[in-house]
């Protein structure tokens, strides 16, 4: 992989949270597909190669990393977050429509993600149908934030049923955080 | 042309004479149930709760004085052949113990009533040998009213087959005694998380053998044979587009993808005359059945109601395909003819229902039914009468049925081990229960047709 530091990265600030995620984050690559947040407006030749020492790459701007240093800041600060379902449902509650007004927001600020949106299940329907519900849940996630105004062409689904827990005990305080869709950056998209 | 995993050759050296010491005539080899042994063909009870022949089955002679790998096959072949006759439901088998307290003299007229005085019907006599670097199986099973051998045959073939002689040699005494071609030489298609990734594997019907298919390092998942035996459908995740469509070569291992467009395509089921297959697909939050040509083309939409319509399951005669939908609030269980139309549903009890499975006969219809909230029992439907039994109750969560291609097992997964395993019960009844698999969580048995 390619990994050049970014020369105008001391300049992002933001110096608490690159702080507090630099221990695990990897070096920020470049973006080379396109634009970044910070300065939309400097094509990503003009970065500057040099060499720099590693202390500067505490200072990066927290999206300009590769996809799962991305994915491990929104985790971290509790963006994009998970929404969950009631037993063998794929409705939306009142609280997750919530959830998906936020993470809607944050997809129509951030237009370079692109986005994978997980459905998930308990265990205690059949492996099957299963399928089938993770992918309506995760379809009712990607309707009601694409109504939100977040671009079709940027949130994909894709449906594990019951295969991907994220929590292996057989009760209800296990089953009800695995019935959920998850969203995940997946990409950039060359837009802005 | 030639396959990499070669189909091996057993010779079958034809029947055999009369057994030493019997009268009267040996019956042909492979007999016309219609016309011959009337008097002795078994009729299984329904339910077959009771072994109905008492089998005397003495001790293979000589197989102790085989050394090396030649003496492992004789042996191998001998468990095998035991295994088999017991697992058929068809015999109480009276072993080498029971058989310990009568003074036998070797001579089958003298010796008969000896046999006759524990309750035993029949006799099997066989004998293994060695021929060079093959293995000989001479095997007569003898009436012990009339001495006549009923059904008598000579296999030979290398030590490698020892297990698939005792097999075909097991499936012919079924087929004589019900009519009804044993399943000894079948196999079972399942999905193991054993290397670390949920793969596909196959197992002989006995659990033995067990081998990768998929070497995907993914997901993959819901193996469908097809009606000839070649080719194995199945899920995986490995393109990274979502769950898709695959296509396996059983012989040559060879995959190819069957269908991979959109965000999901599940639960496929080969129709019978392997010509198409019958899958789910999302169209955004609406889930429908869709058919394709084998060679992935001619993808056609079956169904149409909002909400969930999946798990298809053709009928053997593949006129009909069986499915789940959630079009009345709860999944249950429809039928509808395999153009889409005429869709009717099946199931009424129980507020969730899945997995539906056919009989060869195409008389009943295995599935998953939940009986709590937090688990499943494998339930079988009547498709006459619409009444729908259960053949398990309270052990575990069982899921996946699939019959053998005689009706008489159904193949499912179970939790009532700890983990999820694959077990074996018999379609009538729920009994005999065997467990088949042991390493790592294993799941979704599919039951392969007879071989060709």
């Amino acid at each position: 992989m390619n990994r050049r530091p970014l020369a105008w990265s001391a300049a992002l600030a933001l110096t608490l949270l690159a702080t507090a995620c630099a221990k695990k984050t990897p070096p920020p690559q470049p973006d080379l597909g396109g634009t970044t947040v910070a300065k939309p407006s400097q094509p990503a030749e003009d970065v500057a190669p040099k060499p720099r020492p590693e202390v500067s790459d505490q200072t990066q701007d927290p999206l300009a990393g590769d996809i799962a240093a991305v994915n491990e800041y929104l985790q971290k600060n509790g963006l994009l977050g998970d929404i969950y379902f009631e037993f063998d449902k794929a409705d939306l509650t009142e609280e997750s429509r919530a959830r998906l007004a936020r993470n809607a927001e944050w997809l129509r600020s951030n237009p370079q993600f692109s986005v994978t949106i997980e459905g998930h299940c308990d265990e205690r329907g059949t492996n099957e149908y299963n399928l089938a519900l993770g992918e309506r849940r995760a379809s009712a996630a990607r309707d009601y934030v694409a109504s939100l105004g977040v671009a079709g062409p940027r949130l994909r689904t894709i449906s594990y049923g019951e295969e991907r827990p994220k929590c292996t005990q057989s009760d209800e305080s296990c089953w009800s955080i695995n019935r959920r869709a998850t969203f995940l950056v997946t990409g950039r998209t060359n837009v802005g | 042309m030639r396959a990499s995993h070669p189909i091996p050759a057993i010779a079958i050296l034809g029947a055999l004479a009369a057994a030493p010491g019997a009268v009267g005539q040996a019956p042909p080899a492979s007999p016309d149930p219609a016309s011959q042994g009337r008097d002795i063909t078994v009729v299984l009870p329904e339910g077959n709760q009771l072994p109905v022949v008492q089998l005397a089955f003495p001790e293979v002679p000589d197989l102790a004085a085989l050394a090396g790998t030649a003496g492992n096959a004789a042996r191998e072949l001998e468990r095998t052949l035991r295994a088999d006759l017991d697992r058929t439901g068809i015999f109480e088998i009276l072993g080498p113990e029971e058989l310990a307290v009568l003074e036998l003299s070797g001579d089958l007229e003298r010796d008969a009533d000896q046999y006759r005085s524990l309750g035993a019907a029949m006799l099997l006599q066989s004998e293994v040998k060695l021929e060079g670097d093959r293995i000989v199986l001479e095997g007569r099973l003898i009436d012990l009213a009339s001495r006549q051998t009923i059904v008598g045959k000579r296999y030979r073939g290398t030590f490698d087959l020892a297990r698939r002689i005792a097999h075909t040699f097991a499936d012919e005494i079924v087929l004589f005694l019900t009519s009804k071609r044993g399943i000894a030489l079948t196999s079972i298609a399942f999905v193991s998380d054993r290397d670390g990734n949920k793969e596909i594997y196959l197992m002989d019907y006995d659990g033995h053998d067990q081998r990768k298919v998929s070497g995907h390092k993914s997901i993959s998942m819901s193996p469908s044979w097809s009606g000839a035996g070649d080719t194995l459908a199945y899920v995986s995740y490995f393109g990274g587009g979502g769950p898709a469509l695959y296509l396996a070569d059983v012989a040559s291992g060879r995959k190819s993808p069957l269908v991979t467009e959109g965000s999901l395509n599940v639960s496929p089921s080969f129709s019978p005359d392997g010509r198409r297959v019958a899958f789910a697909r999302a169209l955004g939050a609406n889930i429908e059945i869709f058919v394709c040509l084998r060679d992935g083309s001619g993808v056609r939409r079956l169904t149409n109601s909002p909400g969930i319509d999946t798990n298809p399951a053709w009928s053997p005669n593949g006129q009909e395909l069986a499915f789940t939908s959630s079009r009345a609030g709860s999944p249950q269980l429809y039928v509808m003819d395999a153009e889409g139309a005429n869709v009717r549903r099946v199931t009424f009890q129980g507020e969730y229902n899945d997995g539906a499975a056919w009989s060869a006969d195409g008389t009943r219809i295995a599935f998953a039914t939940r009986a709590e909230r937090n688990r499943f029992d494998i339930a079988v439907l009547d498709l006459v009468t619409l009444a729908a039994q259960k053949l398990t109750d309270g052990s575990g969560s069982n899921e996946s049925p699939s019959f053998s291609p005689d009706g008489r097992r159904i193949a499912f997964s179970s939790t009532r081990a700890g983990g999820t395993q694959i077990f074996l019960l018999d379609s009538r009844t729920g009994g005999r229960v065997e467990q088949l698999t042991f390493q790592g969580s294993n799941s979704g048995p599919d039951w392969s047709p007879y071989p060709r």
